[in-house]
């Protein structure tokens, strides 16, 4: 018996939905030209080998578009995990371990404690040391602190929280109340007894007095980097090659048509291009609409200005005008 | 609400001016992707660029619950041209 089963409408679906009640139902949006749900597809099929109270609803996510809609499903694979017609979960993309994981937490009808931890001892242990100068060099500028920017847990941490946004210091932060092992072990690698602690480049800076003479000696500019701005880096994103596209997934693993499709003339055309991932980066994805006043993606840019979007690529192709105007 | 070609085509032609909408419901019937040609003497003299963004922006809300638009947009001396050829 399987248990893998397709919807092919919103009314089939709902059914599905209707007749599976308090049980988990796993809707799995895929497309027929996708690698990765090629794979997805082998996941989902053992999986529901391993758990036949789960119910995998296959939904061809372009064929069936007002399920994708309601779902907020823009790329392929998407998992949504719904009980009682109430979406639990989703996953998105093909991962199949956090999927497998998942799945089977939320299988189990009783489940409300999440899965045990891993057990961490058969992991050989990192040394500490090695641990703490990767930590201090993870980012250019970095501040070990109690909390973190938006919730200090300790008033000289947000002060120096405060120093720092207030010069737009682009810096990352660990918060040491979370790992009492960085908590001791850092204080005797820097022999620097009390946090915060700022480090530059792997060098640490010092606490809140130093941060604090050197914003009033106005040297913090001129030595921690400045974050960018969005407007910057969406502006230094669109010029990073002559043609650049920004779409969903890669064009090796395109995640939705559209994407799949401009990618496919660009290569049609013997255009060469560099691409963005907007899913790996929701800033990006949601700043570019707004700098270039366009709400969907693909977007294609040549030389930093905006061609447009599958249906003037498309259009540009077939009057024979595409590669001039990307060559021009 | 669901959206309709009818509602569609009935804004377009209002709000720019169009003398020719063609929308095709691909979704089967729910409303949630469409294809769209639209003619308008609006377009006249613009770029691509700058008509989609007129359509986008005509149709903003109703974009919102639509899955996946695509649109072609004509001049309509592009449009008669083109109907002369087929």
């Amino acid at each position: 018996m399987t248990r893998v089963v397709d919807a092919n409408s919103t009314v089939e679906f709902d059914e599905l939905a209707e007749k599976h009640g308090s049980g988990l139902l796993l809707a799995y949006f895929w497309t027929t030209w996708s690698d990765q749900c090629q794979q997805m597809t082998q996941v989902v099929e053992e999986l529901s080998k391993e758990l036949p109270q789960v119910l995998c609803v296959k939904v061809e996510a372009e064929s069936v578009p007002e399920i994708s809609l309601r779902y907020e499903v823009t790329a392929v694979p998407t998992f949504i995990f719904i009980k009682n017609k109430q979406k639990i979960h989703r996953v998105d993309g093909a991962k199949a371990a956090e999927l497998t994981k998942k799945v089977r937490h939320h299988a189990d009808m009783n489940a409300s404690p999440p899965p045990p931890l891993p057990v961490l001892n058969d992991k050989p242990k990192e040394d500490l040391n090695t641990r703490l100068k990767n930590l201090i060099s993870s980012s250019s500028c970095m501040l070990f602190m109690k909390g973190t920017p938006t919730e200090p847990k300790c008033g000289f941490s947000r002060q120096i929280v405060e120093i720092l946004n207030k010069r737009n210091i682009d810096y990352a932060t660990f918060d040491i109340l979370e790992d009492n092992e960085v908590r001791q072990g850092l204080k005797k690698y820097s022999d620097w007894p009390t946090y915060p602690q700022l480090y530059h480049d792997g060098e640490l800076m010092g606490g809140l007095d130093i941060v604090k003479e050197m914003d009033e000696a106005g040297e913090i500019e001129s030595t921690l980097p400045i974050k960018q701005s969005l407007d910057e880096r969406l502006k230094s994103l669109i010029n990073k090659a002559p043609v650049m596209l920004f779409m969903k997934g890669s064009p090796d693993e395109p995640r939705c048509g559209f994407s799949r499709t401009i990618c496919g003339i660009l290569k049609d055309e013997g255009i060469k291009f560099h691409s963005f991932d907007i899913l790996e980066d929701n800033e990006v994805r949601q700043g570019l609409k707004k700098f270039s006043n366009w709400p969907t993606y693909p977007q294609l840019y040549s030389k930093g200005e905006l061609i447009g979007g599958l249906d003037i690529v498309k259009e540009l192709q077939e009057s024979g005008e595409l590669k001039e105007m990307i060559e021009d | 609400m669901a959206i309709t070609s009818e509602g569609l085509e009935k804004k377009l032609r209002e709000e720019l001016e169009c003398t020719h909408v063609e929308l095709v419901d691909e979704s089967g019937g729910c409303g949630a992707k469409f294809s769209a040609l639209i003619v308008s003497n609006k377009f006249e003299g613009k770029p691509l660029l700058q008509r989609h963004r007129m359509v986008n922006a005509c149709l903003a809300e109703e974009l919102k619950s639509i899955h996946a638009f695509s649109m072609k947009t004509l001049t309509p001396a592009k449009w008669e041209e083109q109907q002369g050829k087929s």
